[in-house]
């Protein structure tokens, strides 16, 4: 019987310590609610984007037509396809290491830590938040119209779009960085640049190379992307193929595309793991 | 007012410390003291009392609002930029964390103790004074840890850390060491052993130690003198044996911690 009469006692204890606990009815009606909300929400999306599931079923012969005449993959083309391959990790990677590069100094200015003036923490923040907010396809149609059709302008817009993501993050590590060493450095007489290099390097590195190495998949990925407005690399030659209805040479790439974005996400997966 | 002895290490006069402004609270209180080559002194008191404070004004990480810290008879306490960092290479900081490079060796961490006196631009990029590598090793040598030279300084106990740092203050060569809550995050005997090396180095190197502690009874074996603090002054200062349980006691009286 004590047993049974145990857990209201408990309850009633942890109300009077002002435990918040919502009541039987209070607590449901809130989650009616949310449960509303939420389909509200739903049918609203549904609505907007004019999902149609029954199209699907009729357009299937349409989406085998395409798979028929996509199969097989066209290994003759493969060794076309190897030169943009590589054009694509490379604007991937150029990208990265230009972001990181110009990302850094961004950081420390905008780590509320470092940064030497408010006015200059403000600037680096906002920055960082416009190379981020607008998004790299943009930034790769913009650099386009400037410098023209090819791989650098894929590069280019990269760079800047990692600069937004980099930026942040870098700076999120150093205002979270464990400060002991830097005060120990300074009490023990070493310089302002020896206490930077001695204490806060090794203590930021290995999460900054993690963040790089994370940004390096990512940016492979989106170089793909951007071959489709003219920034070079896959991308233009699978909009090039799908122009000429040349589905054989869209699977392949497809193909070169799956192990490449795979590849790049193992060795980024694994270097993360050692610079841990 | 006492008469210092002419051969004082450090001595502070009637230091006074006010945070926030002129309404501010006031952590220290004209408190005076002075510590000989050899020495150990411990300086005991409640949260808040201001021996922390003192310790960092000593230390030329706080500037004092009133009175004068004399290091070796030169004033400290107006001295900024590099003359103030030549002036905090005299002296050795031990934290109540080691505050250690865990990714870096236990060689490489006591090697930064050296940088004040290597000002250069290879120092300056990231490398090491390796010309001081002996008497690094010498350094862990004083702890007991030359052994632990190549390890990772992260893979370290909590102890061991504590005694790496010791290493790395004595690498800057001080004249005194100066201690803040050392063995307040370590078990009983990892305690026992850093305050035995601080007694050790004290007597041995002739440095001048101060220790802020929270425990009265390591304080009464390891100490030369024992300094007491209340609300930002200094209540007593006299040898171990001259001070009664309850003097001590006194200290923490009617604190709510």
């Amino acid at each position: 019987m004590s047993a049974a009469a145990e857990p209201p006692l408990t309850r009633g204890g942890e109300a009077a310590r002002g435990v918040p606990t919502p009541g039987r009815w209070g607590g449901n009606a809130l989650g009616f609610l949310g449960i509303f909300v939420f389909l509200v929400a739903l049918a609203q999306a549904t609505l907007v984007v004019q999902a149609r599931p029954q199209d699907l079923v009729t357009g299937i012969h349409g989406m085998a037509d395409i798979i028929t005449r996509a199969s097989p993959p066209d290994f003759s083309k493969l060794p076309d396809l190897l030169w943009p391959a590589l054009e694509t990790v490379d604007i991937g990677l150029f990208g990265t290491v230009a972001g990181v590069l110009l990302a850094l100094p961004l950081a420390i200015l905008a780590a509320r830590n470092t940064a030497p003036a408010r006015s200059l923490y403000v600037l680096a923040r906002a920055v960082i938040a416009f190379c981020r907010a607008v998004p790299d396809l943009v930034w790769a149609l913009l650099f386009v119209t400037a410098v023209g059709l090819g791989p650098f302008p894929g590069a280019l817009a990269i760079s800047v779009h990692s600069i937004g993501m980099l930026g942040r993050l870098f700076a999120e590590v150093i205002e979270d960085m464990d400060t002991g060493p830097v005060e120990a450095l300074t009490t023990t007489g070493a310089g302002r640049l020896q206490v930077f290099s001695h204490a806060v390097v090794p203590t930021v590195l290995p999460s900054l190379l993690g963040i790089a190495l994370y940004r390096l998949d990512e940016n492979i990925r989106s170089s793909l992307i951007l071959g489709f407005v003219g920034a070079g690399g896959l991308g233009f030659e699978l909009l090039t193929a799908m122009n000429l209805f040349q589905y054989k040479t869209v699977s392949m790439t497809l193909l070169v595309t799956f192990v490449l974005v795979m590849a790049a996400e193992r060795l980024s997966a694994e270097l993360r793991r050692r610079v841990a | 007012m006492p008469i210092w002895p002419a051969g004082a290490l450090i001595q502070t006069e009637a230091l006074g410390m006010r945070y926030g402004g002129a309404n501010g609270r006031l952590a220290l209180d004209g408190a005076s003291l002075a510590l000989a080559p050899g020495e150990l002194l411990v300086i005991l008191g409640h949260n808040g009392c201001g021996k922390s404070t003192l310790l960092k004004c000593v230390a030329g990480l706080l500037k004092p609002t009133a009175g004068r810290v004399m290091v070796a008879g030169r004033d400290i306490t107006g001295l900024t930029g590099r003359a103030l960092s030549e002036a905090r290479m005299a002296m050795g900081m031990v934290f109540q964390q080691a505050r250690l490079i865990g990714r870096r060796s236990v060689l490489a961490n006591v090697l930064c103790g050296t940088l004040g006196r290597h000002r250069s631009f290879a120092t300056a990029i990231g490398l090491l004074p390796r010309g001081e590598t002996g008497h690094a090793m010498h350094c862990l040598d004083q702890v007991g840890l030359a052994g632990f030279a190549a390890q990772r300084a992260g893979t370290l106990s909590g102890g061991q850390a504590q005694r790496v740092s010791i290493a790395r203050a004595l690498a800057q060569r001080p004249t005194a060491l100066l201690a803040d809550e050392p063995v307040a995050s370590l078990d009983p005997e990892a305690a026992e052993e850093v305050m035995r090396l601080l007694r050790r180095v004290s007597t041995t190197e002739r440095l001048g130690v101060i220790c802020v502690l929270h425990q009265p009874e390591l304080a009464r074996r390891y100490a030369d003198r024992i300094v007491g603090m209340r609300q930002g002054k200094v209540m007593f200062d006299a040898q171990p044996a001259a001070i009664a349980d309850a003097t001590i006691s006194a200290l923490y009286e009617g604190i709510m911690p």
